[in-house]
């Protein structure tokens, strides 16, 4: 698709007459283009006037339906800080190892996408939060290499307090056990930083509140995790200074 | 160049006459309902729901599905409000956003849409769509967004209508009305500007 073409998707993209392919490729490309950002926030809000001429009257009983239910329901956390992603060129930021990362991370996204059609605003968060560390100014790249197959990219921002572990050829581990990842303190006290078991290959886990951790590591674990480590990490590495 | 400024202003007057209370009260609410307010939650509910409810049943059609869709939509709101910030956007906007995303989720999905052809014109036979609330406020706008659709051509208005309330994609649409990909976007883009500037959003 040229830039052009890209462009004149504002609309489309404001009316969500796209395809979900479509929609993450035109969001990468709005996080570089401040202009067509701006014409997106403005069309949406042309968008919801159409709502707003729409406006019917529900049935009385869906709000006690609904006002029963959010007393069952947790509230998410606000978001703590928010990159201006948009000073940035995206180009300059993503080189190298990171290009691949951010590549795995789509992928792994598309993925999510196509099962859970559902669940995009949660996709959407995660995408943007996974953007914020991969163009954060202190943004490293990590790769490690799974004896058993594999390769595993850890994403680290001390700025965000923010660590992305992604693959996406990651070997499954042994029956009834999983991954746990950890990370490490200078004196080598280890803290459980998530279990996962790739899906095809694919994994994608946000791990922050590591100030301390000076090490990233990773260990196969029985079901369903350990409190600490009962083995040998398999792959391991330094995290940058803070 | 005098005219346009004058017209800029007036365009912006009509807007801060037209919204934002609405918006400035969307706002707030949405911050007491981040600190678990839920009195403040049924405020939010009363303002959003009407148009959440009547932009949801377009796309959606089936009254059952409808209501599901709704009940998550503002279930939604509560879970994330603390994710809401005023510099993306008025509240409003956020919500109405957030309820087409998922009603176009629900239709899309292959299953749904079968049962919603199903449906079109039996269920809904004979019932006005437009229930409007009673609010007033609500009724000019209303007003106002009709009378501005009218400034599109043809094409704009079907491919704006067919997209937002039908909930389709580009694709469908350029199918649906024999129009070519391309055009189809630019007429998209095109119309929702036209009403941009005929609405004086900013």
């Amino acid at each position: 698709m040229t830039t052009a073409d890209i462009h004149a998707l504002t609309g489309a993209y404001a009316l969500d007459a796209v395809s979900g392919t479509e929609r993450m490729e035109f969001e990468r490309h709005l996080a570089e283009c401040e202009s067509c950002a701006q014409e997106v926030r403005e069309l949406r809000e042309t968008a919801a006037q159409l709502a707003i001429a729409a406006a019917a009257t529900p049935p009385p009983e869906l709000r006690n339906r609904v006002l029963d239910q959010i007393r069952t329901v947790r509230q998410l956390p606000p978001e703590t800080s928010v990159v201006p992603l948009r000073r940035r060129s995206f180009g300059q930021r993503l080189t190298g190892v990171a290009a691949a990362v951010f590549l795995v991370v789509a992928g792994g996204l598309g993925v999510v996408v196509v099962r859970q059609n559902q669940k995009l605003d949660d996709v959407n968060a995660q995408a943007s939060q996974m953007l914020q560390v991969l163009l954060a100014d202190d943004a490293q790249i990590l790769t490690m290499k799974n004896p058993s197959g594999g390769t595993m990219n850890v994403a680290v921002s001390r700025s965000h307090d923010q660590m992305l572990v992604l693959s996406d050829d990651l070997a499954s581990p042994p029956n009834g056990k999983t991954y746990q990842a950890w990370t490490l303190d200078a004196a080598g006290t280890a803290r459980s930083a998530g279990v996962f078991v790739p899906s095809n290959g694919t994994v994608s886990l946000a791990v922050s509140d590591f100030s301390d951790a000076s090490k990233v590591a990773v260990t196969v674990e029985p079901g369903g995790g350990s409190k600490a480590p009962t083995t040998k990490p398999v792959m391991s590495g330094d995290l940058p200074t803070a | 160049m005098e005219e346009r400024v004058v017209m800029g202003e007036r365009a912006r007057r009509l807007r801060a006459a037209r919204s934002e209370p609405v918006n400035e009260v969307g706002a707030e609410l949405l911050q007491r309902v981040a600190r678990g307010d839920e009195a403040a939650f049924g405020q939010l509910y009363d303002l959003l729901v009407g148009p959440v409810f009547g932009l949801v049943r377009r796309v959606v059609r089936d009254p059952a599905q409808s209501e599901e869709v709704v009940q998550e939509v503002m279930v939604e709101l509560w879970r994330s409000a603390a994710k809401y910030s005023p510099e993306r956007g008025s509240a409003m906007t956020w919500a109405m956003t957030l309820a087409h995303r998922r009603a176009v989720d629900r239709v899309r999905s292959a299953q749904a849409a079968a049962d919603r052809d199903d449906v079109i014109g039996r269920r809904d036979a004979g019932r006005p769509f437009d229930e409007v609330s009673e609010q007033v406020t609500t009724r000019l706008e209303q007003e106002q967004v009709r009378r501005c659709l009218q400034t599109l051509t043809d094409l704009q208005r079907e491919s704006v209508q067919l997209a937002y309330y039908g909930g389709r994609t580009y694709r469908e649409v350029g199918e649906l009305l024999n129009t070519p990909l391309g055009t189809i976007k630019t007429r998209l883009r095109d119309g929702l500007i036209r009403l941009r500037d005929c609405l004086g959003v900013a």
